[in-house]
């Protein structure tokens, strides 16, 4: 016993001075880390990357369950029946009717809202006009709504289909069968009185612009692009909305879309319920991806292999669809507008097929998911915000996506670090030999550059915004790069100080860089991790190997090269064209993010390439 | 002297112990009380939670036929299944998937309903320890010479049993309100029935004499519902309740079948979790009890030789 | 020409201070950010809040006494300015609220130039700069949080004692006290400056005893609770009974109001079982006191220092922080440039504080806005903030501990025993 105790106090508390023992042992541990700390960065860059990649594997994420105990999806007999779909048939020959009569947006809006008036259920229409820089929209919305017939309607639920279809917004397809499953569906649905909460019913003119004109006016948000009537009818808190796309003559899977604007995501339990509720009658995908095989895969591989290759594909498909509407913050349809009023909503896409289904089993899915939807006893609030969808029945929690882009930005961190710890030693060497000596680092004038540099981005944004610019395209966006280009080139004349007593200035400038670069990455993670992937992507290595050198060819080369990562968006003329009318019809802050925070952050890469050694 | 005085003692003890088996004898032989009381609690609230409301009103209306009246029956249902917005059949309340026999019906009596059923009343109800002001059909007014039958059921957890969603009673909560119950003797046995998840945890602290005790699941078990109704849209009933009422309704006011009897008839494998039965503080035996001694009315008849 | 760059830099400097000034004039004349920010809790605590003030002003004029409810937590002093003296009008709040920023910025600067003895210096712009641009200080005084009017009072009774007038900064800090209870904690180490014989002067490179100025600070106590208890009975006159004291006293105290803020304490006793309260109140309540004695006696030679100190240890603990209060600590650092070259951590604590502050606001508007997260996440941001607060408190206690043994030599290092 007493030698075991001996030995062990040999371990944790040998003989000598106890601080200069703790000292030692600090020495040895800092001097440990700061050896490998390449090694520690780079292989938090692999492991990063390596979990993206792995993201639409099956090993990553789970199954889908439903964690709200009201919602009790699917337990119900449904009632909707052919003499319902008779109606919506009817309800379609009226509207395409219209559509060949070229009726104007007022003539539609008030027919429907007629039908409605027609089935006993109180109806309004709504004027609206947005302008933007990048032109004016303006419709008609039409609403009705039926009182919930035993509460006070202080909740209500939305269905709504908006004029034009999501496929393919540009073609004009027009969401015909939606809007004629909504008439038909309130015929149907006043039949009942088990309805605890109103239930709205809204047809939006055009895509988007209907309904975020719509959702303003009945939160009584006012926007100052926007000149919309106020509501006639209103009704109580929406919790969920469903938005219904048909815009085939039959369809064969439904599709879910359920990105919101500015990465917001709906809570799961919605879309779950509707997967279980569809599960014996339709096929539900997510988007409109087929699981068709895509891949030749050679026939000598073993069977398991193959068919981990098929989901593997099939999955990563889904993932890049999500972080494409994600991280633009755009949304993949006229549901993403709800959840700027924390309402979970997302729209069932009825693929157009063939067949073999039709209104019959659109109707009974919706019937179904009203009735999961009714039973709500409080807004959908457990925290299944967070995930990744990568199948309609799998899905990626936060705990197994997050990491990647976290490792990333850590990574980054690292990097920054030993940049700034680097630079406060030099090795002077005289003919005594070769000593490390300390030198200042003046944070002051870095910070000077990176505030302008996002000044610099303000400045573009603010020219982004005028009609001119996007009238102008092409010479505008040579203005600017113009401008970027050249304002940070007076960085060449910073007069080089003398390395032994103060720090090189591109050295503070990097090391800062990717400290304020991984913040932004991690930070960005929990509100839009698609959006924060992406960056970790652009951003991560691209920082990290920036040097300055001392041959010019080779500064401006690396200069340029930042440069074109830093503005290779002014190129893509239709993106920049939607993501301006994002941001001033929808607010979306993705076109603001790019010119106030990504741009900047490249081009400080950019001026600490400059930057005398 | 000291010998003579240890066998002074000996002698003494053993006649003690020979005179309490006599006494117990006695009143093994047959439950010798003079009235019954029921408390029936349905602990949760909420829509999706109609089964537990099912459960209680099932019990309610098998006690009724038994010959309990509603005087002597405290009826606590923590919400209105019956007339909530959601139900496609107001005013109705059933427990089986065809909808056979509705148990809200136009005979009902609710003593304590929606936030008035919380841990305090149900420890003041059973402990009489209420304000002068509350009505006589609220309270337990049962005595020394009463059998009283309690029935929970609810959303519960290992030793507790929660109560509104937002507190809850636990083992040691109703077993000193028991112990309090029979010091103040307000029964003569009591049985007490519990149908939530890990049920048989929520007996194991009793310590108070007389109490027979059943429960629905043991430790680490849920307690699962029977079935649902299409067009009600959730589960109308629990299996443990369920099955006990499906027993029950072969019984009538004079049936002679006993707590063994029912006891037996558990079927781990329908009920889907291990109901479990404590007798140790209860005196007699079980098969020699009766169900009615608890779950029906002491309808007894006098007969007196006397003129009136 | 030496004497000319000389003069030109103290011409530059003395229009520094200036020319912000009139930035954060036409800020707040330019922007009308209150309406967006009034309801957030990082940057006006249910104490400070300047809607909780504007109802308590209606009700008084009303007739109604404001301390009757639970909103109004002004102290009566401010009730009776506002009521008499300001009209309630915005724009004219948002002005007298930058005023008194830029009064807090002269002061910040005297009390440097105090502090250096030195009539002007290269460095006065900067500690302008440092307390008028900083976003901690001018973001909750765009939302009118009166957190600001305490910041000025604490720099004004400091620069005060400073400069060696013992009433007008016991008036300050008496005034200060019916602001905001906490700041009761900094009267140690402003009677301590005030009767030390240094005065403001850096003393951390040479430490020695502290010579009591005979009784010169039991006469200062008894000041500082004469001007105290007058303002009290003023107070109680004002709001015709003693109503305040519970209201505006006690819920520093007794936490009354659970609203989030960057705090530490709100969360904790949204978690407690109600008969741990008193408990747990006393604890948290003890816990802030505990640290005046050591700080003051470690200190002794510079009182100042203590005082800068003990201004972070409230931003972080005490009871209704908002970011205004860790604000002052972060702009004072500017005061103590001597610190610098020995603090350890500096860049990870601006780092960590970088996050905190970008994640505050974030996490509250998933939480409250968007709905996406709960209290856990805005929570574990205060907590990180804490963190950060805490890194930055026990560095500034390292490094001016150890500016005292002396410049860094080769071959030797400091360890704490």
């Amino acid at each position: 016993m007493d030698r075991i105790r001996t030995r062990l106090r040999a371990i944790f508390r040998p003989e000598g001075d106890q601080s200069l023992l703790r000292l030692q042992r600090r020495r040895k541990l800092v001097s440990a880390l700061t050896q490998r700390v390449d090694l520690i960065k780079w292989s938090f860059f692999l492991v990063g990357y390596l979990w993206m990649l792995a993201l639409p594997s099956q090993q990553l994420g789970r199954g889908i369950y439903i964690d709200e105990n009201a919602l009790q999806p699917g337990q119900v007999n449904t009632y909707w029946n052919w003499g319902d779909v008779a109606a919506a048939d009817r309800y379609l020959e009226q509207l395409e009717g219209l559509r060949d009569a070229n009726a104007s947006s007022h003539l539609r809006a008030s027919t429907l809202a007629a039908e409605f008036m027609k089935l006993g259920i109180p109806a309004s229409t709504q004027n609206y006009r947005f302008s933007s820089s990048v032109g004016t929209v303006e419709g008609t919305n039409a609403y009705a709504i039926i009182s919930s017939p035993r509460t006070s309607g202080t909740e209500a639920m939305v269905i709504s289909a908006s004029w034009v279809s999501r496929i393919d917004e540009a073609n004009g397809a027009l969401n015909l069968r939606g809007v004629s499953t909504v008439l038909a569906l309130a015929g149907f649905l006043k039949k009942y009185s088990l309805w605890a909460k109103d239930i709205v019913f809204v047809v939006s003119d055009g895509h988007m612009d209907g309904m975020q004109a719509w959702l303003n006016a009945y939160h009584g948000r006012t926007q100052s692009n926007l000149e919309a009537d106020e509501l006639e009818l209103t009704s109580g808190v929406i919790w969920t909305a469903l938005n219904i796309d048909y815009p085939g003559h039959s369809f064969s899977h439904l599709g879910i879309f359920h990105e919101g604007i500015n990465g917001r995501l709906p809570n799961q339990d919605l879309l779950n319920s509707l997967t279980w509720i569809a599960r014996w009658t339709v096929p539900v995908i997510i988007y409109d991806h087929l699981e068709t095989p895509r891949l030749q895969i050679p026939s000598w591989m073993p069977n398991s292999l193959r068919d981990e290759i098929r989901t593997y594909d099939y999955r990563s498909r889904n993932v890049l669809r999500h972080v494409k509407h994600q991280a633009r913050g755009r949304g993949s349809g006229v549901h993403g507008l709800f959840h700027q009023f924390r309402i979970d909503a997302f729209t069932m896409f009825a693929l157009p097929a063939t067949g073999p289904h039709g209104f019959h089993a659109l109707g009974h899915i919706i019937e179904s998911t009203l009735r999961t939807t009714n039973n709500l006893l409080e807004r959908l609030h457990a925290s299944i915000f967070f995930y990744i969808l990568t199948a309609s029945e799998h899905f990626l929690k936060i705990g197994s996506y997050l990491p990647s882009a976290i490792m990333i930005s850590v990574a980054m961190m690292f990097s920054g670090l030993k940049v700034w710890s680097d630079s406060a030693w030099v090795m002077s060497s005289d003919e005594k030999g070769s000593t490390w000596i300390q030198r200042r680092r003046p944070v002051l004038p870095v910070l000077v550059i990176m505030f302008s540099t996002h000044i610099l981005g303000c400045s573009v944004f603010a020219l982004t915004k005028t009609s001119w610019f996007i009238n102008n395209l092409k010479t505008s966006s040579a203005i600017i790069l113009a401008l970027c280009g050249t304002l940070p080139l007076s960085a060449l004349f910073v007069p080089k100080q003398n390395p032994h007593t103060v720090a090189p200035m591109s050295q503070l400038l990097k090391a800062l860089n990717l400290c304020f670069a991984s913040t932004v990455i991690s930070i960005t993670t929990v509100v839009n991790f698609s959006l924060a992937a992406t960056l970790a992507i652009l951003l991560g290595i691209p920082l990290t190997v920036s040097l300055s050198s001392s041959l010019l060819p080779l500064r401006l080369g690396q200069y340029g090269a930042y440069l074109s990562l830093a503005l290779g968006w002014l190129s893509a003329q239709e993106e920049i064209r939607s993501a301006l009318w994002d941001w001033q019809i929808l607010g979306v802050w993705f076109a603001p993010f790019v010119c106030i925070v990504y741009t900047p952050l490249v081009l400080q890469a950019a001026i600490a390439c400059l930057l005398p050694v | 002297m000291r010998l003579l005085l240890f066998l002074l003692v000996v002698a003494l003890v053993s006649a003690a112990s020979q005179h309490e088996e006599v006494v117990g004898d006695f009143f093994s032989r047959s439950s010798n009380h003079t009235n019954n009381w029921a408390v029936l609690v349905c602990s949760s609230r909420y829509w999706f939670n109609y089964r537990h409301m099912a459960n209680a009103l099932g019990m309610y209306r098998t006690v009724k036929r038994l010959g309990i009246p509603d005087s002597n029956i405290i009826l606590m249902l923590a919400d209105d299944a019956a007339c909530n917005s959601r139900n496609r059949f107001p005013g109705s309340v059933y427990a089986n998937p065809g909808r056979l026999l509705d148990l809200y019906g136009e005979n009902i009596e609710v003593d304590y309903r929606g936030y008035d059923v919380t841990v305090e009343n149900f420890i003041r109800v059973i402990t009489g320890r209420l304000d002068s002001s509350v009505p006589r059909n609220k309270r337990l007014l049962s005595d020394a010479h009463s059998n009283v039958f309690v029935y929970m059921t609810g959303h519960g957890g290992n030793e507790f049993l929660k109560f509104q969603d937002n507190e809850e009673i636990s083992a040691w909560d109703i077993a000193d309100a028991f112990e309090q119950m029979w010091q103040k003797r307000r029964y003569n046995e009591l049985f007490f029935m519990i149908d939530t998840c890990q049920a048989n945890t929520m007996y194991s602290k009793f310590y108070s004499p007389n109490i027979l005790a059943t429960g629905s699941s043991k430790l680490d078990q849920s307690s699962f519902s029977y079935e649902n109704d299409a067009d009600i849209g959730v589960s109308v009933i629990d299996r443990y309740t369920h099955y006990v009422l499906e027993y029950m309704e072969n019984i009538n006011k004079t049936s002679q079948t006993s707590m063994a009897d029912l006891f037996a008839f558990y079927d781990p494998v329908k009920i889907a979790s291990d109901p479990g039965v404590r007798s140790d503080l209860f005196r007699r035996p079980l098969d020699q009890v009766r169900i009615t001694d608890f779950l029906g009315g002491v309808a007894r008849a006098e007969v007196s030789d006397d003129d009136l | 020409m030496l004497r000319v760059t000389a003069l030109r830099m103290a011409k530059s400097t003395t229009l520094t201070l200036p020319a912000l000034a009139g930035c954060r004039i036409a800020l707040a004349l330019a922007t009308d950010l209150y309406d967006t920010l009034k309801h957030n809790h990082q940057l006006a605590s249910p104490l400070t809040s300047y809607l909780n003030l504007q109802e308590g002003v209606f009700l008084f004029k009303n007739g109604v006494n404001p301390y009757s409810g639970g909103v109004f937590r002004h102290s009566p002093i401010l009730l009776s300015l506002f009521t008499t003296v300001i009209p309630t009008s915005r724009r004219l709040a948002s002005i007298l609220w930058t005023l008194s920023d830029i009064a807090g910025a002269w002061a910040l600067v005297q009390l440097w130039r105090a502090r250096q003895r030195a009539p002007q210096t290269s460095r006065d712009g900067l500690v302008a700069a440092a307390y008028l641009l900083n976003p901690y200080l001018f973001l909750p005084t765009l939302a009118l949080s009166s957190s600001t009017f305490e910041n000025t009072l604490t720099l004004l009774s400091l620069m005060f004692a400073a400069q060696g007038n013992a009433s007008l900064a016991l008036v300050s800090a008496a005034i200060l006290l019916h602001l905001s209870l906490p700041s009761i904690l900094l009267s140690a180490p402003l009677i301590l400056l005030l009767s030390s014989s240094n005065g403001p002067l850096s003393q951390l490179a040479s430490p020695r005893a502290f010579t009591p100025n005979d009784k010169k600070w039991i006469a200062l106590l008894g000041e500082y609770v004469a001007y105290a208890v007058f303002l009290s009975v003023i107070s109680t006159l004002v709001s015709g009974g003693l109503s305040w004291i519970p209201q505006t006293w006690g819920a520093n105290i007794t936490l009354p109001d659970l609203t989030p803020n960057v705090g530490v304490w709100w969360y904790f006793f949204t978690e407690m079982f109600d008969h741990f309260r008193p408990f747990f109140l006393m604890v948290f309540s003890v816990h802030l006191i505990i640290y005046v004695a050591p700080l003051c006696i470690k200190f002794q030679y510079d009182p100042l220092y203590a005082a800068f100190v003990l201004l972070g240890v409230l931003g972080t603990f005490k009871a209704y922080p908002t970011m205004a209060d860790i604000g002052l600590f972060a702009s004072m650092f500017a005061v103590f440039p001597e610190l610098f070259p020995y603090l350890r951590h500096p860049i990870v604590t601006i780092l960590l504080h970088l996050h905190a502050a970008l994640l505050m606001p974030l996490f509250h508007h998933l939480w409250l806005s968007q709905g996406t997260a709960n209290a856990n996440f805005f929570y574990a941001t205060t907590l990180v903030f804490a963190c950060a607060n805490g890194a930055a408190l026990t560095d500034c206690i390292w490094a001016g501990l150890r500016i005292a043994i002396g410049a860094p030599e080769e071959g030797f290092s400091v360890v704490q025993e």
